[in-house]
C-alpha cells in the first residue's frame, strides 16, 4: 500500500504539468478580456510541434519544447486576428481555431508519418543528495526539468500580473476596456500580447504531453485536457495559485487511473478512464453552489472593444 | 453653444499640421443597416475565398484543382447522389440540434455524447426486444430521441440549478458518453460471434432501408424533423416566444413568457434531434452499434446552425452542401490517402470566413490621414 501511494504521488507532477501550464496561459489571455476556448487546439499544436521537432531532429527536447511554444503562438495569432481586430463572437472564433488545429494537426501528422513513433523526450532530473531521501525524494526531487520550471513560470507569471505596469494595463483591459482606452491603454495590443503570451504557455503544455510525458504523437492526443483547463480557469476565478492547486488535483486523479489497474483493483477500465471528466463537472457544481454572489470573472469577458461604439 | 463645432473641428484638424509624423489611422464606423444584397456579397465573397484556401491547402496536400473538380462533379452523379443523401440525413439532424439550442441561447456542444446516448438507447430496443417486429423502427427511433434529451437535459439541470457553464459541461460529457459507449461494446454488448467492439448486428426490420427511389428511411425522419421544426420556429407561438426570449429574457419574463419552461423544452428538443441523428448513423449506415458512428459531428452541427442562421428551413439545404463535402472527403481519404481531418480543417475555414464576413457587415473600415 505505502508503494502504492508512493509510485501514485510520484506521478502526479507529470499529469499536473499540462493542466497547470494550459490553465495558467488561458489566464493570461483571459484577463484581458478574451474568452479564450482554444486550448484543447493549441495544446495539439504544440504536441505536434514538439514531437515533429524531435523526430526531425533526432532529440533535443528543449528545442523542441520550444518549437511548440513558437507554433502555438503563431496559430493563436489567427484567433488574436479574429476576436480582437474582427470582433468574431468569441465563442465561435475559439471553437473554430480549436477544430482547426484538429484538422491541422490530424492532416500534418498522418502526412508527415509521425504518427505512433517514439520520442527519446526528457529525462528525469535527480537533485542530489535530496533525491536520496526516502519518501519525499521520490515525489519532489526525481521529476523532468519541466515540473521545476513550472514552478517558476508560475512565480513569473504571477509576479508581471499583479506588480508590473503591464500586468495592471494587461487586468485593466479586461475590467474595463473603455476606460483603459480613455486613459491611453491600447486594447487591442493589449489583448493580441496577451493571447499570443498566454498560447505560448498552452503550448509549452502540449508539447510536455507528447515530448515528456507521452513520447510520441497520436491523434487527438490532447483527449479533453483542453477542456478540463478551461474549467480549471473558472474553478481558480481567473488567479494562478487556485489553478496550480486545481491542476494538482486533476492531476492526483489522472495519475491514479493507471496505478489502480495495476495494484489489481478490479474497476472497470473505461468507467476509470472518465473520472477526469466527472470530477471536472463536480468541481464546477461546487463552484456554482458555493459561489452564490457570482464568480470573480474579468468585467469584460468576452466583450469585444471598438472605441467608435457606444455601448 | 455655437461656436462649439468649430471648435471641434480645429481640434479635429490638428494633427494635419504634421502629415509627416504619422501615416494617419485606421477607424471604424459603426454601420446600422446594410441593404441585404451587399450583406449577401459580403458574406458570398468570404466563403469563396475560404473555399479558395481551402482548395490551395488541398493542392498544397497532393490533390490538383482539377481533380478535385471532378470528383466534386462525380459525387452529384446519380449514383453517389444515393450516398450524399443518406449522409446528408444525421447532418441535417445535428444541424438542426445545434440550430433549436443556439436560438435560445444554450451553447449545445454536446452534440456527440447525445447522438452516443441516441444511438444506445435504439440499441438496447433492438437488443432487448422491446416491442413487436411492426413498430420496433419507430420504438428505436423514440428511445433514440429520449437517450439525446435525457443527457442533454442533464447539463440543463447544472446550469439552472448550480449555474455550470454549458459549454464546458457538454463537451466533457462527450467524452464521458464515449467511454461508457466503450464500456458497453468491449463489455455486455460485445458482438460474440467476431469479438469485435460492436454490437450484434440489427435485425433487417430494425434497419432503415431504402423506400424506393433512391430515398434512404433516415432522409424521411431528417425531413419530418425539418419540417416539425420550421412550423414549431416560424408559425407556432413556441417560436415567437423564444425569439422574445433570445432578444430579451427579463423582459419575456415580465410579460409572462414561461422563460424556464421554454427554454428546458427547447433544449431538450435539441437532443432529441441529436438522439435521432445516432439513431440514423446506427440504423441506416452502420447497421449496428459501432464505436465512431459519432466522430466529427459536433462541429458540424455548429457549422450548419451558423451558416443557415440558425433557421430550420435553410438547415437543410446547408446540411446537404456538407455532406457533399463528407462524401468528398470520404473519396479523397480512399483515392488519394489525405486523412479525413482535411473536412474538419476546411469546415473550420469556412467558419471562420464566413464569421470574418460579418464585420464588414457591421462596420465601415476608414483611412483617416
Amino acid at each position: 500500500m505505502n508503494d502504492f501511494l508512493i509510485n501514485w504521488l510520484a506521478n502526479v507532477p507529470v499529469t499536473a504539468v499540462p493542466y497547470a501550464l494550459a490553465a495558467l496561459g488561458l489566464i493570461v489571455s483571459e484577463r484581458s478580456g478574451v474568452l479564450n476556448l482554444t486550448a484543447e487546439g493549441l495544446m495539439l499544436i504544440g504536441a505536434l510541434a514538439g514531437a515533429g521537432t524531435c523526430l526531425t531532429l533526432g532529440g533535443y527536447p528543449a528545442i523542441a519544447l520550444l518549437v511548440a511554444m513558437l507554433a502555438a503562438s503563431l496559430v493563436s495569432l489567427l484567433f488574436a486576428i479574429l476576436v480582437v481586430v474582427l470582433r468574431v463572437n468569441q465563442v465561435i472564433a475559439g471553437l473554430s481555431v480549436v477544430f482547426f488545429c484538429q484538422g491541422l494537426t490530424g492532416l500534418i501528422g498522418t502526412l508527415a508519418k509521425w504518427q505512433n513513433k517514439q520520442i527519446a523526450g526528457l529525462g528525469n532530473l535527480k537533485i542530489w543528495p535530496l533525491s536520496e531521501i526516502p519518501v519525499i525524494g521520490r515525489i519532489f526531487f526525481m521529476q523532468d526539468s519541466v515540473v521545476y520550471l513550472t514552478v517558476l513560470i508560475f512565480f513569473a507569471v504571477n509576479f508581471i500580473l499583479f506588480r508590473t505596469m503591464l500586468g495592471l494595463r494587461l487586468r485593466a483591459v479586461g475590467e474595463n476596456p473603455a476606460a483603459s482606452d480613455a486613459a491611453g491603454v491600447s486594447v487591442s495590443l493589449h489583448r493580441i500580447l496577451a493571447i499570443v503570451a498566454g498560447s505560448s504557455l498552452i503550448g509549452l503544455a502540449g508539447g510536455y504531453i507528447s515530448v515528456v510525458s507521452v513520447k510520441l504523437w497520436v491523434t487527438g492526443m490532447v483527449g479533453g485536457r483542453g477542456w478540463i483547463a478551461v474549467a480549471l480557469v473558472v474553478f481558480a476565478r481567473w488567479a494562478p495559485w487556485p489553478a496550480l492547486w486545481g491542476a494538482l488535483l486533476f492531476g492526483c486523479i489522472e495519475a491514479l487511473i493507471p496505478h489502480v489497474a495495476a495494484a489489481g483493483i478490479r474497476v472497470p477500465q473505461y468507467l476509470m478512464l472518465m473520472t477526469p471528466y466527472l470530477a471536472t463537472i463536480a468541481v464546477m457544481v461546487w463552484v456554482g453552489a458555493k459561489d452564490r454572489r457570482g464568480s470573480q470573472e474579468p468585467g469584460a469577458l468576452g466583450q469585444p472593444h471598438v472605441r467608435e461604439e457606444r455601448r | 453653444m455655437h461656436d462649439l463645432p468649430g471648435q471641434a473641428t480645429s481640434q479635429l484638424t490638428a494633427p494635419s499640421v504634421a502629415p509627416s509624423r504619422h501615416l494617419g489611422r485606421i477607424t471604424l464606423d459603426v454601420r446600422q443597416n446594410l441593404p441585404p444584397w451587399k450583406q449577401a456579397v459580403f458574406v458570398g465573397g468570404s466563403l469563396i475565398l475560404g473555399l479558395a484556401i481551402s482548395v490551395a491547402i488541398l493542392a498544397a496536400v497532393g490533390v490538383s484543382p482539377v481533380t478535385l473538380a471532378s470528383e466534386l462533379a462525380s459525387v452529384l452523379t446519380a449514383d453517389s447522389l444515393r450516398g450524399v443523401l443518406v449522409q446528408a440525413a444525421p447532418l441535417v439532424l445535428v444541424g438542426l440540434s445545434a440550430s433549436l439550442a443556439f436560438r435560445i441561447g444554450f451553447w449545445n456542444l454536446g452534440l456527440e455524447g447525445q447522438m452516443i446516448f441516441g444511438g444506445i438507447f435504439a440499441a438496447a430496443v433492438s437488443i432487448y426486444d422491446i416491442g413487436p417486429p411492426s413498430t420496433r423502427l419507430l420504438m428505436m427511433g423514440f428511445g433514440a430521441a429520449l437517450g439525446g434529451a435525457l443527457w442533454v437535459l442533464l447539463v440543463a439541470l447544472l446550469k439552472i440549478r448550480f449555474r455550470v457553464n454549458e459549454i464546458i459541461a457538454t463537451l466533457l460529457l462527450n467524452y464521458v458518453a464515449m467511454y461508457f459507449l466503450f464500456h458497453l461494446l468491449y463489455g455486455a454488448w460485445q458482438d460474440s460471434k467476431t469479438a469485435f467492439p460492436q454490437s450484434t448486428p440489427f435485425r433487417p426490420f430494425e434497419r432503415l432501408g431504402d423506400i424506393g427511389y433512391g430515398i434512404n428511411g433516415g432522409l424521411i425522419v431528417a425531413i419530418v424533423s425539418v419540417l416539425l421544426a420550421g412550423w414549431l420556429i416560424h408559425l407556432s407561438r413556441i417560436g415567437f416566444y423564444t425569439r422574445f426570449i433570445s432578444a430579451n429574457p427579463r423582459m419575456a419574463k415580465i410579460v409572462g413568457v414561461p422563460v424556464q419552461t421554454m427554454t428546458v423544452c427547447i433544449i431538450a428538443a435539441s437532443g432529441a434531434c441529436a438522439g435521432l441523428a445516432g439513431f440514423v448513423n446506427v440504423a441506416s449506415q452502420e447497421g449496428r452499434l459501432t464505436q465512431s458512428f459519432s466522430n466529427g459531428y459536433v462541429f458540424s452541427g455548429v457549422l450548419i446552425a451558423f451558416l443557415s442562421r440558425n433557421d430550420p428551413i435553410v438547415v437543410a439545404v446547408v446540411g446537404f452542401l456538407i455532406a457533399v463535402l463528407f462524401i468528398t472527403g470520404q473519396t479523397l481519404q480512399v483515392f488519394y490517402q489525405v486523412p479525413f481531418a482535411m473536412v474538419q480543417m476546411i469546415e473550420a475555414i469556412i467558419v471562420i470566413a464566413v464569421a470574418s464576413s460579418e464585420f464588414l457587415i457591421r462596420h465601415r473600415v476608414r483611412w483617416i490621414r
